[in-house]
């Protein structure tokens, strides 16, 4: 079942959430109020769409330390919380065995924060194509995941996420460069 | 009150979005200076400006469409602008239609091809009519008249442009059309943008510091569909470009990658993640999974639907590398196209659905290729840079892409046929991707 919503960050104010944004904002508060309102009695999750549909980030808990936060921020990408990033082969998402012993280490600190969450992100080169690098940052994050898993590690305290190459650590064109962009990195959420 | 609905929520919506939006473009001089590289063989063609018969006195309507005109004609490499500064004859002073001017006036310049007409503006209504001639012959090849608002001149020049094309070339031209594209001209951030050939009517379609990549529209061009980590979630984006707003689209049991819309708009193809694996859905409009259509433990992304609406072609992994593959819109076994290079993505279909452009990766760039969809050999088109992204034009001529030649990622389009005759699109700041040449907006 895919589910679809609409409005959320777009143009169209279905949202009771944008819509009160909209009113702060502009104090058009009649006109916006009216909008909405309008909007929703004409269109109750039209087309067998949920209004409140979607994963959305909030249902993860939060990303507010993820590579994509910190590129709108302008932070640099770069530095680890408590778990270490592993790297990967070019056009490859396989977990060397240099690697299994970094998320070995990550496995053992999510065993004793039994509180947390992780998000993992799988990162590419610049040099491959644009969605086809998404779909394979997806398998690198989805690789360590399943290798946490093997580790003990519940599937239902783990996300994954790519950004293909949209979020390089390092911009220059070089093997060295290359290689610290094709990462899988490690965002703690939740208390 | 029903009807009057739908008006109000793009009201709303343009209060928050359009007036950081707007950043257009205006009248075609305003435009960069364009330069088309390689052209060999071309048609010299005149393009008067229009005769003022009502409301024109400025001459604005007439240098608006004149300078279109001229722009577009020059951008299809196949005709030479005779410099206006030279005509001898002012539309003022003659008629604009045969026996009412005199050809001299035109072959004394060279001019093989000439263009007249005439412009009457009433209470905002334009009313316009241009011919072409054919100068040596002395005689009228053809003629359109159109009607709309004064913001509609420029609209009115591309279809012009594009019947010249017709008249001439004996093939449409394909400039009443607009160029989907991602840039980064307004900072660090992947915006989509649309705007014409031309470089008029620039559209900044989304406006959020995250990554929004992919634009792709349907055949009828009323839609535009794009994927956006707007909301942390990557979710893929229906635009309506009339009523301006937009669905957004997720999945519930996996992650958006990309996705392109059926030629008649109604459906999409999703490429959407799960477990790691990458595969390509039918979705309604609204997201509704309509039908698995690949179903592998492999990546399947770069969906792309034949102007037909029968077949789609994308980029699978499945043999161990990424390559082109074809299938039925309804679904069936895949069939592998290219065979030569081991890092095939990103196809594009002709119009009538007989060859795929595609870019392929060696030696640590792309180049732009052609093959035929029922296979056979592969025809490099580009050299220099890295060139990725080709779009092909609705009339088959050119192909749009995207290229480092020059330094910056910027847009060109070439020939199809003569890859040498090639022209830069978008000449701002930043690096310009993705382009997506839609259908004709006209009839």
């Amino acid at each position: 079942m895919i589910l679809a919503q609409r409005g959320r960050g777009g143009w169209e104010n279905n949202s009771g959430r944008l819509c009160r944004a909209a009113a702060l904002l502009f104090v058009t508060v009649a006109l916006a109020t009216a909008g909405c309102s309008s909007n929703k009695s004409q269109q109750p999750g039209a087309n067998g769409a949920n209004p409140n549909g979607g994963i959305g980030s909030e249902g993860i808990g939060g990303n507010g330390g993820g590579s994509l936060n910190k590129f709108k921020n302008g932070e640099n990408l770069g530095g680890n919380g408590p778990l270490a990033d592993v790297h990967f082969g070019y056009n490859d998402y396989t977990i060397s065995d240099q690697d299994g012993a970094v998320l070995k280490s990550n496995a053992k600190w999510l065993q004793d924060n039994p509180g947390k969450r992780v998000q993992i992100e799988g990162h590419c080169d610049d040099r491959g194509s644009e969605e086809y690098n998404i779909a394979l940052g997806a398998r690198r994050a989805q690789a360590a995941k399943d290798y946490l898993e093997t580790l003990g590690i519940s599937a239902d305290r783990m996300s994954t996420i790519s950004y293909g190459k949209e979020l390089p650590l390092c911009t220059e064109q070089n093997d060295d460069c290359w290689a610290q962009n094709r990462r899988d990195h490690f965002v703690i959420q939740g208390s | 009150m029903r009807r009057l609905i739908p008006v109000l929520i793009p009201v709303i919506a343009s209060l928050i979005l359009f007036p950081l939006l707007m950043g257009g473009i205006g009248a075609a001089d305003e435009l960069p200076a364009l330069q088309v590289v390689g052209a060999g063989q071309q048609y010299k063609i005149a393009t008067s400006g229009l005769k003022n018969l009502a409301g024109d006195d400025q001459g604005r309507i007439s240098s608006s469409f004149a300078i279109t005109l001229a722009r577009n004609l020059k951008l299809s490499g196949y005709f030479k602008i005779i410099d206006p500064a030279s005509y001898i004859e002012k539309p003022q002073d003659s008629g604009y239609d045969l026996g009412q001017f005199n050809f001299a006036d035109w072959s004394s310049l060279k001019a093989e091809f000439l263009v007249k007409g005439a412009v009457e503006v009433r209470n905002g209504q334009v009313s316009l009519v241009a011919m072409l001639f054919d100068v040596a012959q002395q005689q009228r090849m053809m003629g359109k008249r159109f009607t709309g608002s004064t913001a509609d001149v420029q609209e009115m020049a591309r279809r012009f442009a594009d019947a010249v094309m017709q008249s001439i070339t004996g093939k449409r031209g394909p400039f009443d059309t607009k160029l989907a594209y991602v840039s980064t001209r307004g900072g660090r951030f992947k915006e989509v943008y649309v705007s014409h050939l031309d470089g008029s009517g620039a559209f900044q379609i989304t406006n959020n510091p995250t990554i929004n990549l992919f634009p792709h529209f349907d055949k009828t061009v009323h839609h535009l569909i794009y994927l956006s980590y707007k909301t942390d979630e990557p979710a893929l984006y229906v635009v309506d470009l009339n009523a301006k707003r937009e669905v957004r689209i997720t999945s519930d049991r996996g992650r958006m990658v990309g996705g392109a819309l059926t030629s008649d708009g109604n459906r999409i193809v999703a490429a959407i993640e799960h477990g790691g694996y990458t595969n390509l859905y039918l979705l309604s409009s609204s997201g509704n999974r309509l039908k698995a259509l690949t179903n592998d433990r492999a990546i399947n992304v770069n969906p792309a639907v034949s102007p037909d609406g029968t077949q789609i072609a994308f980029c699978s992994d499945r043999s161990g590398r990424p390559q082109i593959y074809v299938m039925p819109l309804q679904g069936g076994a895949p069939r592998r196209v290219t065979y030569q290079g081991s890092y095939n993505t990103a196809p594009s279909f002709n119009p009538d659905g007989s060859k795929i452009a595609y870019e392929s990766r060696e030696g640590g760039r792309f180049d732009i290729y052609t093959i035929p969809t029922a296979g056979g050999n592969p025809i490099r088109l580009t050299t220099g840079g890295s060139n990725t992204s080709p779009s092909w034009s609705p009339d088959g001529r050119y192909i749009a892409f995207s290229s480092t030649r020059g330094g910056r990622a910027r847009i060109y389009i070439m020939q199809a046929n003569n890859p040498n005759i090639m022209s830069a699109i978008t000449e701002e700041n930043g690096n310009d991707t993705s382009p997506a040449w839609s259908w004709w907006l006209g009839e």
